[in-house]
């Protein structure tokens, strides 16, 4: 049986495929999703955001989709989501597979060396699980995304999708035509899936929601800098996550009611290493790894988990809209694997590093991960210059034991307290 | 020619010439040299570091570095080559006074050249390429890199203290034009039954000229050479093989730390590669696209979007279903390696694809191009001879049942 006969015959016939997972209780939402909204509190917050993110279904898609409207997805790091959302898709961001996914038929198709979250995503498609989404978008960010997208295309030969080349070269005149260009070849594939054209006012409007949603998550993140005994790192990342699944509108008064509630916590502060992490932009480390880290001694007071909500700071709504969103993308400072970089690694790194006040910083590299692995050298290189400490180390969605971790990352936590 | 290259890049540190390192991938080889640049292909050097078993030290050198298991192993061994020195046995490769990154169709191009500039110092120019989804290049691409061209240029006048002159920019052209023309001759002849060329292994020691001496006159007298030559094999039946059983598409890097090994596993079937994809890394020539000095910068940025990984994964489908056929190949042997996801990612899709929507037969492997630790020769033998076991018994049994139809008697 072909791998697209197996995606077939599950999604209308409904043979099982080979080793198909046996079915696991999926949440049902409304198609307002409004259960997001009733949430009373940070914690019941965080907590129906992780039932959303361990739910490999997508209720906010099925939701939406049941509804009447239509979904699109986005691979990791950066995509312009303010079109889909102008255009009154959802978007939501694909994050991999997490933990308990068995790829059993991804493998086939991509071969061996290649990161989990490329296998998990197929593996997602294979199974049925990405069938409430009419788009599938794939940034230039690796060569493995960017196969994806010709993967996908004979996958799900009815959905849009597309292949979005992100320019490197950010010095060139010609940079932002050409990503306006580009931009306007998504738009035209996403209106086919939205039944409508994307007007100006309406992509303006939603550069504002998404302003907004930028600027509250930055609070939240400075809220971490500056005190970070107050929000540990994996909930800021739910909170960021959330935005991945759920429209901005959504999910900002859960942002917002967070930003009260943390302000009046009190928490102890304790003797933990102030740590940036580095390398995991796209592939995501398990709930229980950035637990772990936190445990073992470290504050996280920056890291690259949620790019997508740092890529830029506000864009301007007047004046062309697309154009300022390209804009927007070219200038950015942002400074990771899978953007060229605009200063010398070694440089960069030590001046995030004394941004957030970090005493050291935690690469944390998805296994196969080449944006990833190849700029480790070179920043600590840079480190080593400034004498700032680090640790490395590698991991993928299916890690289930951390002894080795927590082991370093104690001993990493010692050696910079004891130093 | 390779040893007269080497040793005038060997000369090029004394001899105070400007050297520029370039990817093969959409490079621009025409307008550095143009302005006088010697140009080293740090990918090719690492590939006959491997077929001269030296890539290996230079990996293990990357890797003391800090460089992980999973880099690509061309990125490695370049990274330990420049750490050890830079020389090789077939002479000394001199640091660079450019780094010229053509990004097209490979993204560790950025994080490779990134590293080189940091570790060198010397500057960088990223011509961002787009990737290629469509048959014809989109006007808003060629614009955008025309643009690029332009600031490179800029760029090259100020290093050099240079004027840019069309005119002689225009006459490389028509050298490299003339040898792309005599390169496309030469892959055609893939096409005759029983084949005179060897596509896959023979055709990658050729591809040399076609990437690193475009646009010289020597190039283009090699292709001539080459040609002539296979006129005589053709008229004396000297063939790659002395009896052709298996007509194959590859597709893939070849493993150059056990080049002859592998070979050897496809001869010993009388397999004879028609046609491949790997030659094409530098180009599409053989789909009709040649640079024109009419068109210069718009034909050179139409060339940078050729490159075979900078295709999508549609138009690298059709691209190999349209050889099975053009070249009347029994089945399609695919190579992956652990070193470039550009090339692989999809390879085992691509088989599925072959196998059920075009009823070729397909072999997928998996090795290394550049890391010796990664080939494992009897698990690839037992693999290939499997596989040719199998096509020579679905031959036998097609020529049995259309002898039977046609009432001759098969012994």
């Amino acid at each position: 049986m072909t791998l697209l006969q197996i995606h077939e015959n599950r999604g209308s016939a409904r043979v099982a495929a080979p080793n198909e997972e046996p079915s696991v209780p999926t949440m049902n939402l409304s198609s307002d999703l409004k259960e997001v909204r009733a949430t009373r509190d940070l914690a019941q917050a965080l907590k129906l955001t992780m039932e959303l993110i361990q739910d490999s279904s997508f209720p906010t898609a099925r939701a939406w989709v049941a509804g009447g409207g239509h979904a699109a997805a986005f691979f990791p790091v950066y995509t312009p989501q303010e079109i889909a959302h102008a255009l009154g898709l959802l978007p939501v961001s694909l994050r991999g597979g997490g933990e308990d996914l068995e790829i059993t038929h991804a493998d086939a198709a991509l071969g061996s060396f290649l990161c989990s979250i490329s296998k998990s995503t197929l593996e997602l498609a294979i199974t049925g699980k990405l069938d409430p989404f009419g788009a599938f978008v794939f940034p230039y960010i690796c060569d493995v995304s960017r196969n994806l997208e010709g993967i996908f295309s004979r996958l799900r030969p009815n959905a849009v999708t597309h292949m979005l080349h992100l320019p490197q070269n950010f010095t060139s005149a010609s940079s932002v035509p050409f990503l306006v260009a580009e931009y306007g070849r998504l738009v035209e594939k996403l209106e086919r899936l939205a039944g409508q054209r994307l007007s100006k006012d309406a992509l303006a409007d939603s550069l504002q929601v998404y302003n907004r949603r930028r600027a509250l998550l930055a609070d939240l993140a400075a809220l971490r800098r500056s005190e970070p005994w107050k929000l540990a790192a994996t909930e800021l990342n739910l909170l960021e996550r959330l935005g991945d699944l759920v429209p901005p509108e959504v999910q900002m008064p859960v942002l917002e009611r967070a930003l009260r509630e943390v302000k009046e916590r009190q928490r102890p502060k304790r003797d933990a290493v102030r740590v940036i992490l580095v390398g995991p932009f796209c592939e995501q480390p398990t709930h229980d790894l950035l637990s772990l880290i936190e445990e073992a001694g470290c504050y996280v007071v920056g890291d690259e988990l949620s790019m997508l909500h740092r890529w830029m700071g506000d864009v301007p709504v007047s004046g062309d809209p697309l154009e300022n969103l390209a804009r927007a993308y070219i200038r950015s400072p942002v400074d990771i694997g899978v953007r060229a970089t605009p200063m010398p690694k070694g440089v960069s790194i030590v001046a995030r590093a004394k941004e957030a006040e970090a005493q050291g910083v935690l690469f944390l590299t998805a296994k196969f991960c080449e944006p990833a692995l190849e700029d480790v050298v070179l920043y600590r290189k840079g480190l080593d210059d400034h004498k700032i400490p680090y640790l490395h180390l590698e991991f993928e969605e299916k890690s289930t034991s951390y002894e080795q971790s927590r082991l370093q990352i104690e001993t990493f936590v010692e050696s910079v307290l004891f130093d | 020619m390779v040893e007269r290259y080497y040793l005038q890049l060997a000369e090029a540190e004394k001899a105070k010439r400007p050297v520029a390192y370039m990817l093969v991938g959409g490079n621009l080889t025409e307008i550095v040299r143009s302005f006088g640049y010697e140009v080293v292909f740090p990918e090719i050097v690492a590939l006959n570091c491997a077929i001269k078993h030296k890539s290996l030290d230079n990996i293990l050198q990357a890797e003391a570095q800090g460089y992980g298991l999973d880099v690509c192993g061309y990125v490695k061994n370049d990274l330990g080559l420049q750490s050890l020195g830079g020389d090789t046995p077939f002479g000394h490769i001199p640091k660079p006074d450019l780094l010229v990154c053509s990004f097209s169709g490979c993204y560790v191009y950025i994080k490779w050249w990134e590293a080189l500039a940091e570790t060198l110092g010397a500057p960088l120019f990223n011509f961002d390429v787009p990737y290629q989804r469509t048959e014809k290049p989109l006007k808003e691409d060629v614009e955008y890199m025309v643009a690029q061209l332009w600031d490179f240029i800029h760029l090259l006048e100020k290093q050099t203290g240079r004027s840019f002159d069309m005119a002689e920019l225009k006459r490389v052209l028509e050298r490299s034009r003339r040898a792309e023309e005599l390169w496309v001759q030469y892959l055609d002849a893939g096409r005759n039954v029983p084949s005179p060329i060897e596509a896959y292994f023979e055709a990658v020691f050729y591809m040399f000229p076609i990437n690193v001496l475009r646009g010289t006159e020597e190039a283009v007298r090699f292709y001539e050479t080459v040609n002539q030559e296979v006129k005589v094999r053709l008229k004396e039946g000297n063939y790659p093989v002395p009896e052709e059983k298996v007509r194959l598409v590859v597709e893939g890097v070849p493993p150059y730390t056990n080049y002859r090994t592998f070979w050897d596993f496809f001869r010993k079937w009388g397999a004879v590669s028609v046609a491949a994809t790997y030659p094409k890394v530098g180009g599409l020539f053989d789909l009709g696209f040649v640079h024109d000095p009419a068109r210069p910068l718009e034909s050179i940025a139409e060339y940078s979007l050729g490159a075979y990984v900078n295709q999508s994964w549609p138009l690298r489908r059709e691209l190999i279903k349209k050889y099975v056929h053009d070249f009347q190949a029994d089945a399609v042997l695919i190579h992956g390696i652990k070193s470039c996801r550009s090339f692989t990612a999809g390879q085992g899709d691509l088989r599925d694809w072959l196998i059920h929507e075009t009823g070729t037969p397909t072999l997928y492997l998996e090795s290394d191009h550049e890391d010796p630790r990664y080939f494992a020769p009897a698990q690839i033998k037992n693999r290939m001879d499997a596989f040719f076991e199998s096509l020579e018994q679905r031959k036998s049994t097609a020529a049995a049942g259309a002898a039977a139809v046609s009432g001759v008697r098969v012994s």
